[in-house]
C-alpha cells in the first residue's frame, strides 16, 4: 500500500529532476558523427583540380524536430525543413545576402513590359546527383507538376500561372494570367526544381511512401543517410554547378528540444544551430568561445491579430485604442531583451525598401483612453472595466502554449490593454486549438472563432511586400491570409492595384500609401519582427551567411564565396 | 526472527514516528501561514514586473527576477497558495471518490463490491503520469481542470484500504446485531461504517495531498497547468524555458521552487506517516 501511493511521487520527482538534467537529455550524440572521410566520391580526378582540402570540413548541425525524408513533398516545417530541402535542390533564382533573388538555375530573366511573361534561360553547366544533366524539360517538368499534384505552398507559389512554354535549347517562357511583379520572389527563387526522370514515374507524391532513394536533386548536398528522429547526413556534390561546396559534409541532428540542442553546442557535440537562439540565451553563448553568433533582421512577425468583423473590433476606434495601448517597445525590450525591432504599424518592416518612414508606432494610453471616452465605451458600474452596449469589454486572448515568448507577450499586452479598460483574460491552447479558432481549417472562408490572438507570420509573407493585400483585402480570393476579417473600401482599391501594378514608381507611391492607410486603420497591431540569432563554432566553420530577412540556414553558407550569388 | 523484528519496531516506532509527524508539521504549518500571509510576506505583487528582466539576486530582489522581470520570492510566496490549494482541493476530490467507492465495495462485496474493486484495479494498473498528461492537455489548461484531473486518478488506492476496513467493519456484531433487527443498510453505514473510517480516511488524505503538490508541480513544470498561474510548477515552466536550468540563474531561480515543492511534499507525507502508525488498524 505504501509502495503503491509512493509511485506516483517518485514519477513526479523524476520528472523534475529529468528536467534539471535536460542537458543531458540529448537523444541521438554517439555514433552519429563517426568520423569516417566521406568525401571519397571525386568521382573523376578531372573535375576537381582546385584545391580539395586534406581534412574534411565536417559540420554537425542541430534542429529541433524530425523533418521526414525532405524532399518537396514530405518536407514538414517551413524552417528550418525547407531551408533543408533546398541544400539537396535549386531554385531557377536565389536569394542573395540582401535577400534579393539573383540568377541561379536559369541564367538570364526577363519579364515583359506588364510583368505577365517571363522568360528564361536555364544554365548548361548543372546535372543531377545521378550524373543526368540537368535540363529546361526538367524545369517544365516541376512546374507542371507542382501545378498538377497539389503541395501547398510550390502549388500556391504557382497560382495565376496560365502557360509554360519551351523555348529553343534552354529556355523557357512562364505566362500569367495577371502581372506580378513578385513572381521572382515568391515562385522562381522559392520553388525546388525536381529532375523528370525520378519523378515523372510518380502519380501520386501526396499518398507515396518516400524513402531518401529519390532524394535526387542538383543541389550542394546529397542526402546519404537518414534515421528517423536521430540524424540526417548530406555529403558535398562535388559537381555542383556553382563550384564545390566549401563543407564536406553535413550531418543533421535531430533534438527533442531547444534545451537538448544548447547543451549539445556548448559541449561540443555540434557546431552549429539551425534553430533560432532566444534572446536571453545570444550574450551568454557569445561569451563562450569559440561559439559566435550570427544575427539579424529576421521578416517574422508578432502581433496581435481582433475579429474586426464583429463588435466592438468592427469600430475602428476601438482598433486605434488599442494600438495606442500597447507599448511595443516594451515587449521588444521586456520578452526580446531588445534582439527584436518594434513593429511598424503600416506593417512593412523598416528594413525595407518600400517601408514608409512616415508611418510609426504610438504608445499614448492617455490617447487611447480618450478615444473609447469619446466613443462612448465607458465604465459605467465602476468596475474599471469598460461597457459597451451593456455588455463589459472583457475578452479572451488566445494563445498557443507550445511558444512561451509569446504567452508573455499575451500576458504583458493584456495587462496594457487593462489600463485602458478592457479586460484580458489570456487563454493558452494546443498549437491546433490556436490554428483551428484563427484561421479554421487554414481558410479564411471558414469565419472565425476567436476575439483576440496573439499571431505570428513566417518570413515569407513578409518578404514580399506586395503580397500584404493577401493580409488587408476583404475579397476573399485576393486577401486569403485576412484573418482579421478586416475591410475597408480603400484598402481593398489600394491593395488590389498594388497587385498587378508594372511600374515600380508608382508601386513604391501604393505601398507607402496603404502604410499610412493601415496605420490609421488598424486591420491588426503588429508588434515587432523579432531578430533572428544563430550559433556556431567558429573554430570548426565560420563563414556563415545571415540573408536578410532570412537567416543562415541556406546553401549559401555553405558554398565558397566565389559561388554565392 | 520475525518476532525480533517486531519487537524492534515495536519499541522504536511510535517515538520516531512521532518526531517525523512534528517534523512535517511544523512544515506543513509553515507553508500554510506563508499562503496565507503571502500578500504581507511577499515584498511585491507577483504579477507585477518590478525590474529588469533576468536580474540575479539583490537587496531588492533576494531571488532576482524571472524573464519579464517578475519578483521570484513574491512568486514563490505566493506559490504556496496554489500549490496548498491543488492539494487539498484535488484529495478532497480523491476522499469523497475513495471513501464512496471503498465503503460501497466493502459494505457489498459480492456483486457490486468486485464489480468496483475491478474498477479500481483498471485504474491502478494504468500507467499513470502519461494519463495524467494526456487528460490533463484534453482538457486545457485551468487551475480547476488540474484539480479534477489530479483527483480523479489518485482516488483508487485509497479506495481500497478504506474497502478492507469496511469489511472487517461489516462483519462486526454490532453491525450485524443491528441488521438483524431490520436496520436498513444506509443507517448502519451512516451509523457504524462511515464514522469508524473516518480516521483512516483522514490519514490517506494527508497522504493524498503530498502526491497532488508533487503532480499539480509536474504538470505545470511541463506546461499543462495555467502557465499564467503563479506556482512553483510554473516558476520551474518559466525557468526551463528560458533557459535558466543552463545558466547560473538555476541557484536562485530552479533550487528554491525546487526545495519548496520537496517541502511540502515531504511534510504532507511525514504528518501522513505519524497518523498512520498510530490509526492503521491491526487488521
Amino acid at each position: 500500500m505504501k509502495k503503491r501511493l509512493s509511485i506516483p511521487i517518485l514519477i513526479a520527482c523524476l520528472t523534475l529532476v529529468a528536467a534539471a538534467c535536460s542537458s543531458e537529455s540529448d537523444p541521438t550524440t554517439t555514433t552519429v558523427t563517426g568520423g569516417d572521410p566521406t568525401t571519397t566520391l571525386a568521382g573523376d580526378p578531372t573535375t576537381t583540380t582546385a584545391a580539395t582540402p586534406a581534412e574534411p570540413v565536417v559540420v554537425r548541425a542541430a534542429i529541433t524536430g524530425d523533418e521526414d525524408t525532405i524532399n518537396p513533398y514530405t518536407y514538414i516545417s517551413g524552417f528550418p525543413g525547407w531551408n533543408l530541402l533546398m541544400m539537396q535542390y535549386d531554385t531557377l533564382m536565389q536569394l542573395d545576402a540582401d535577400g534579393v533573388p539573383q540568377p541561379w538555375l536559369a541564367d538570364t530573366i526577363s519579364a515583359n513590359g506588364d510583368l505577365t511573361e517571363y522568360t528564361l534561360t536555364i544554365v548548361d553547366n548543372a546535372s543531377w546527383h545521378d550524373g543526368t544533366p540537368l535540363t529546361v524539360d526538367d524545369v517544365k517538368f516541376s512546374l507542371d507538376y507542382f501545378i498538377e499534384k497539389a503541395t501547398g505552398r510550390f502549388s500556391r507559389d504557382l497560382r495565376g500561372v496560365v502557360a509554360i512554354a519551351v523555348s529553343g535549347d534552354n529556355g523557357i517562357v512562364i505566362s500569367l494570367a495577371a502581372p506580378n511583379p513578385a513572381f521572382d520572389l515568391v515562385a522562381l527563387a522559392d520553388i525546388p526544381i525536381i529532375p523528370r526522370h525520378i519523378w515523372e514515374g510518380i502519380d501520386d507524391p501526396g499518398e507515396r511512401a518516400f524513402d531518401i532513394s529519390t532524394n535526387v536533386g542538383s543541389g550542394p548536398f546529397m542526402m546519404t543517410e537518414y534515421e528517423s528522429d536521430q540524424f540526417y547526413r548530406f555529403v558535398s556534390n562535388p559537381d555542383y554547378f556553382r563550384g564545390v561546396p566549401a563543407v564536406d559534409e553535413l550531418v543533421v541532428i535531430v533534438f527533442a528540444d531547444d534545451a537538448g540542442a544548447l547543451a549539445a553546442i556548448r559541449s561540443g557535440e555540434v557546431d552549429v544551430s539551425f534553430e533560432r537562439v532566444s534572446p536571453e540565451q545570444i550574450a551568454l553563448l557569445d561569451a563562450q568561445d569559440p561559439l559566435d553568433i550570427s544575427q539579424g533582421p529576421e521578416f517574422t512577425t508578432q502581433m496581435i491579430n481582433f475579429d474586426a468583423s464583429k463588435a466592438p473590433f468592427s469600430d475602428v476606434v476601438v482598433r486605434q485604442a488599442m494600438s495606442l495601448a500597447i507599448d511595443s517597445q516594451d515587449i521588444v525590450d521586456t520578452v526580446y531583451l531588445g534582439a527584436a525591432t518594434v513593429g511598424s504599424p503600416g506593417w512593412v518592416h523598416p528594413g525595407k525598401p518600400a517601408y514608409n518612414p512616415a508611418v510609426e508606432a504610438t504608445f499614448d494610453p492617455a490617447a487611447a483612453n480618450a478615444l473609447l471616452e469619446g466613443a462612448g465605451y465607458i465604465d459605467t458600474d465602476g468596475d474599471g472595466i469598460r461597457e459597451f452596449g451593456g455588455e463589459p469589454m472583457s475578452f479572451d486572448m488566445i494563445t498557443n502554449s507550445s511558444d512561451s515568448l509569446r504567452l508573455r507577450i499575451a500576458e504583458l499586452t493584456a495587462a496594457m490593454l487593462g489600463d485602458v479598460g478592457i479586460e484580458i483574460t489570456v487563454v493558452s491552447v494546443e498549437t491546433a486549438t490556436w490554428e483551428e479558432a484563427v484561421w479554421p481549417g487554414f481558410d479564411i472562408n471558414n469565419g472565425r472563432n476567436y476575439d483576440i490572438a496573439v499571431w505570428g507570420w513566417s518570413a515569407p509573407v513578409q518578404a514580399n511586400t506586395i503580397r500584404i493585400a493577401d493580409l488587408v483585402n476583404s475579397d476573399p480570393g485576393i486577401g486569403f491570409l485576412n484573418l482579421t476579417g478586416f475591410s475597408n473600401a480603400e484598402v481593398d482599391a489600394i491593395s488590389s492595384q498594388l497587385l498587378t501594378e508594372a511600374d515600380p514608381a508608382t508601386s513604391q507611391q501604393l505601398i507607402g500609401d496603404l502604410q499610412v492607410l493601415l496605420a490609421d486603420q488598424v486591420p491588426f497591431v503588429l508588434l515587432a519582427y523579432p531578430d533572428g540569432a544563430y550559433v556556431y563554432n567558429s573554430e570548426v566553420y565560420a563563414d556563415w551567411e545571415f540573408i536578410a530577412g532570412q537567416g543562415i540556414v541556406s546553401k549559401v553558407s555553405l558554398l565558397p564565396a566565389s559561388a554565392r550569388p | 526472527m520475525k518476532l525480533l523484528n517486531r519487537k524492534r519496531t515495536k519499541k522504536r516506532s511510535p517515538k520516531v514516528a512521532n518526531r517525523l509527524g512534528m517534523l512535517g508539521g511544523g512544515m506543513v504549518l509553515f507553508l500554510v501561514v506563508m499562503a496565507i500571509g503571502a500578500p504581507w510576506f511577499a515584498p511585491y505583487d507577483p504579477t507585477e514586473r518590478v525590474g529588469l528582466p533576468f536580474q540575479p539576486p539583490s537587496a531588492a530582489h533576494l531571488l532576482g527576477t524571472n524573464d519579464v522581470g517578475q519578483d521570484l520570492l513574491s512568486e514563490l510566496i505566493y506559490g504556496a497558495r496554489v500549490s496548498l490549494t491543488v492539494g487539498i482541493v484535488a484529495a478532497l476530490v480523491a476522499l469523497v471518490l475513495g471513501t464512496s467507492v471503498g465503503v460501497l465495495a466493502g459494505y457489498y462485496p459480492k456483486r457490486l463490491g468486485r464489480f468496483l474493486m475491478q474498477g479500481v484495479d483498471v485504474i491502478l494498473i494504468l500507467p499513470f503520469l502519461p494519463l495524467l498528461i494526456i487528460l490533463a492537455a484534453y482538457l486545457g489548461r485551468s487551475l480547476l481542470n488540474t484539480i479534477v484531473v489530479i483527483g480523479v486518478l489518485i482516488w483508487a488506492g485509497p479506495s481500497r484500504i478504506i474497502r478492507s476496513q469496511v469489511l472487517s467493519l461489516r462483519s462486526r456484531e454490532y453491525v450485524l446485531a443491528s441488521r438483524t433487527m431490520g436496520a436498513p443498510d444506509r443507517w448502519a453505514i451512516m451509523r457504524h461504517v462511515l464514522p469508524r473510517t473516518a480516521l483512516l480516511a483522514t490519514g490517506t488524505f494527508v497522504r493524498a495531498v503530498s502526491t497532488a503538490i508533487l503532480l499539480e508541480a509536474a504538470l505545470s513544470f511541463l506546461g499543462l497547468g495555467d502557465p499564467l498561474q503563479k506556482s512553483w510548477g510554473s516558476i520551474l515552466f518559466w525557468a526551463q524555458s528560458r533557459g535558466a536550468f543552463l545558466t547560473p540563474a538555476w541557484k536562485w531561480w530552479v533550487l528554491p521552487p525546487g526545495i519548496m515543492i520537496m517541502v511540502a511534499s515531504l511534510g504532507f507525507a511525514l504528518v501522513a506517516f505519524a497518523m498512520e502508525e498510530r490509526i492503521n488498524p491491526r487488521l
